[in-house]
């Protein structure tokens, strides 16, 4: 593999940020009601000029109001699902590693029932039960899969999936038994939906949230890359061991918490994203976190468009779109040897 | 430099040119592809609104306070029996738009659709420019919320009895501007009721199981309107639960031994095929209301709290109790009306017409009132 120079990592994040553009630009134009390109940028023109008043009120509220804070969050949602795929591949050196997998994504959706139950009237106890959620189901699966000091790969992954089950169920005795409270827009949230618009403030504690985690992860990469070749090594080669972990476990879990908060479990993102990334530009993590985010916000941009239109007006949850696609490309993957 | 070196070093080179070019025509491509399918699908929405005229406020059966304009003009209905109650005010001509699942009257059929009422697409609602949007129980908070954050008004309402469907009447009509036509219909709608009291007077309620679902087995719980519609054509619910669809176990109902099944006339011919295969399923086989064929089916309008239902009540009345209907005449002299006074039958008889005929085979593809495990299922349908 050709070594990482910063030119290459600037022309690689560059060209997946212009891909990425192109998907948005492609997700603004399809959906229930549809627009031209040439209106479109002419209309952003407008925008920047300061002349938003002259657009039309319906045309302003399906474009800007619905369908672009939508695909904002998508990108936030998929770039957070993926770079904390990555990393808990790197940390538990599994390549089958991901949050929905490890449990990660049920705990998250579990604590923040929990967190809605107790407490509905705050607005920003969702993503809190979410964190929580999520950082005592990864604690939890990683003592389950420790067995003579050692992380046991199968151990840690039926943990994982025992736990996601397990969690399932939890939430599915909640729902039954709560039937006094409207949790019926709940089953479109598990199964992973970006089509409930978040509130605006929401918005800001997403955006911000994972800028904070995926800089944290990213400070870290470098170690990463030498935590690949064992924990006892990288010791060796002067890695803080037990601070990495702890700050990519914290961050990952943060971006799990964020990402299920705000859009339900989707699966197979986390998962299959970084794997494809690593085929085409290397495994290096300094290369590969930026490089997984952006893929990632383009996989669920894409899919997001993918399942605003093909059955409009109904629409399908986003979840069972990267579901569709990702199972058969992970049984590919698996077949072929993993990278 | 060796050759070999040099032939390396070239062939490098000749890779890293070829992949820039590639890239270079792969975004080119896109670009392209974007432009060229930009096509005729110019701007669909156009023609800003012209300035709100003067509104009122009107406060909507959750105690929301919804701004409208003096004369709502383009209403949007998130639910089939809101539907129906728009046309059967005679405003169908203000409908803007409706869910999948509004099938009656035929109209609603032709109005432009917005997804289901769990679901809908908000970008659909919202281009059809609505001055009214009509929600109910079925349709989700996070909907109303959504909605109420464009600045759209959504006017909720939550009926869990006949007369509160018969109050939503009232409200909605006035709501829409035609509470003479909306009192009319009320009083036509109570006055049927009142008739089928009278009729029902000293008869003893019969033991009736109403099925949502057949497996699980789903009935209704007291508090809903189905419960309610249930007791107005004298049947009682063996199923004494508050949960509002209770998933009961079929046990208990062969310990309870209705006196009558009640189905819903839905899935077009599924609810016949469920009902003959009643007699050889364990569990239904042993119910003496199946071995007798003590099974109603009533239209699915029982299933909507609409106008309609009162027509459903009627008909289950019939079959529950045909003795209090066995006279031809009733006491009192006054005008028995079974069907044909209501007032949107006279703006087009030819709906009832089509509908006698449907009575059975109404398609219909998700029960309204769907409980969780069903609606999850019918979300993986669709």
């Amino acid at each position: 593999m050709r070594p990482l120079t910063l030119k290459r990592l600037l022309w690689t994040c560059g060209g997946l940020a212009l891909l990425l553009l192109a998907s948005v630009v492609l997700a603004l134009k399809l959906g229930a009601v549809p627009i031209s390109v040439t209106d479109l940028i002419l209309d952003l023109g407008r925008i920047a000029i300061g002349r938003a008043n002259e657009l039309p009120t319906e045309y302003r509220m399906i474009v800007f109001d619905l369908r672009l804070p939508r695909i904002l969050l998508g990108i936030l949602v998929g770039a957070a699902l993926s770079v904390s795929g990555a990393s808990f591949q790197a940390l538990l050196r599994n390549p089958l590693a991901d949050p929905y997998v490890l449990g990660v994504s049920s705990g998250a959706a579990l604590g923040s029932i929990l967190a809605l139950i107790i407490a509905p009237e705050f607005a920003l106890i969702t993503p809190l039960g979410a964190f929580l959620g999520a950082i005592l189901t990864i604690t939890g699966v990683y003592f389950l899969g420790r067995r003579e000091g050692q992380l046991d790969s199968t151990t840690l992954l039926l943990g994982g999936i025992i736990s996601a089950s397990f969690f399932s169920a939890i939430i599915i005795f909640l729902m039954t038994t709560l039937a006094g409270r409207d949790l019926r827009g709940m089953v479109f949230w598990l199964m992973g939906d970006l089509s409930t618009p978040v509130s605006p403030a929401m918005q800001w504690i997403f955006t911000v949230g994972l800028l904070a985690g995926i800089g944290a992860i990213y400070s870290t990469s470098a170690d990463l890359n030498l935590l690949l070749t064992g924990e006892r090594e990288a010791a060796h080669l002067g890695v803080e061991v037990t601070r990495v972990k702890l700050v990519v476990y914290v961050s990952a879990s943060l971006l799990t918490a964020l990402a299920v908060s705000a859009s339900g479990a989707i699966g197979y993102v986390g998962l299959l994203v970084p794997h494809i990334v690593r085929l085409i530009f290397g495994s290096d993590y300094r290369l590969l976190i930026p490089a997984s985010a952006l893929c990632g916000a383009i996989t669920i941009v894409l899919a997001d468009m993918l399942a605003r239109t093909v059955v409009a007006p109904t629409e399908l949850p986003v979840g069972a779109m990267t579901a569709l696609a990702g199972a058969p490309v992970f049984i590919y993957l698996l077949r072929r040897g993993l990278p | 430099m060796t050759y070999f070196d040099e032939q390396r070093a070239s062939h490098g080179a000749n890779a890293k040119i070829r992949k820039r070019v590639l890239a270079a025509i792969c975004s080119c491509t896109v670009v392209l592809l974007l432009f060229l399918c930009d096509g005729a699908a110019a701007r669909q929405v156009s023609g800003a609104r012209a300035t709100p005229a003067p509104g009122r406020e009107v406060t909507d059966e959750t105690g929301r306070k919804v701004k409208i304009p003096q004369k709502v003009e383009r209403v949007v209905s998130l639910a089939p029996s809101l539907t129906e109650i728009v046309f059967a005010l005679g405003e169908g001509n203000h409908l803007a738009g409706d869910t999948d699942f509004c099938d009656y009257p035929p109209e609603a059929l032709q109005k432009p659709h917005v997804g289901g009422p769990v679901n809908p697409n908000l970008e659909e609602i919202v281009s059809l420019m609505p001055d009214l949007i009509l929600a109910t129980s079925i349709n989700r908070f996070e909907t109303v919320t959504a909605l109420d954050r464009l600045g759209l008004p959504v006017f909720v309402t939550d009926p869990h009895s006949v007369e509160e469907m018969i109050a939503t009447v009232g409200h909605i009509g006035s709501a829409l501007g035609v509470e003479k036509s909306a009192a009319a219909l009320a009083e036509d709608l109570r006055g049927r009721l009142a008739d089928l009291d009278r009729r029902l007077a000293g008869t003893a309620p019969r033991r009736v199981l109403f099925v949502v679902w057949t497996s699980p087995l789903i009935s209704v719980g007291r508090e809903t309107f189905l419960a309610d519609a249930l007791r107005r054509a004298g049947g009682r619910s063996i199923v004494e639960t508050s949960e509002e669809w209770p998933h009961v176990s079929l046990e208990e109902i062969v310990r309870l031994q209705p006196d009558f099944l009640i189905f819903a006339a839905a899935h077009a011919g599924d609810t016949q095929h469920d009902i003959d295969s009643l007699g050889t399923r364990p569990g239904w086989k042993d119910l003496a209301a199946v071995q007798q064929g003590n099974i109603v089916i009533v239209s699915d309008a029982i299933n909507r709290p609409a106008p309609r239902m009162v027509d459903a009540i009627e008909t289950l009345a019939r079959a529950l109790h045909p003795e209090a209907f066995a006279s031809r005449t009733v006491a009192s002299g006054a005008g028995f009306s079974l069907r044909g006074f209501a007032p949107w039958e006279r703006q087009s008889p030819d709906w009832r017409a089509k509908d006698a005929n449907r009575e059975i085979g109404v398609p219909r593809r998700r029960l309204k009132p769907a409980p969780l495990a069903v609606e999850e299922a019918c979300a993986c349908a669709r």
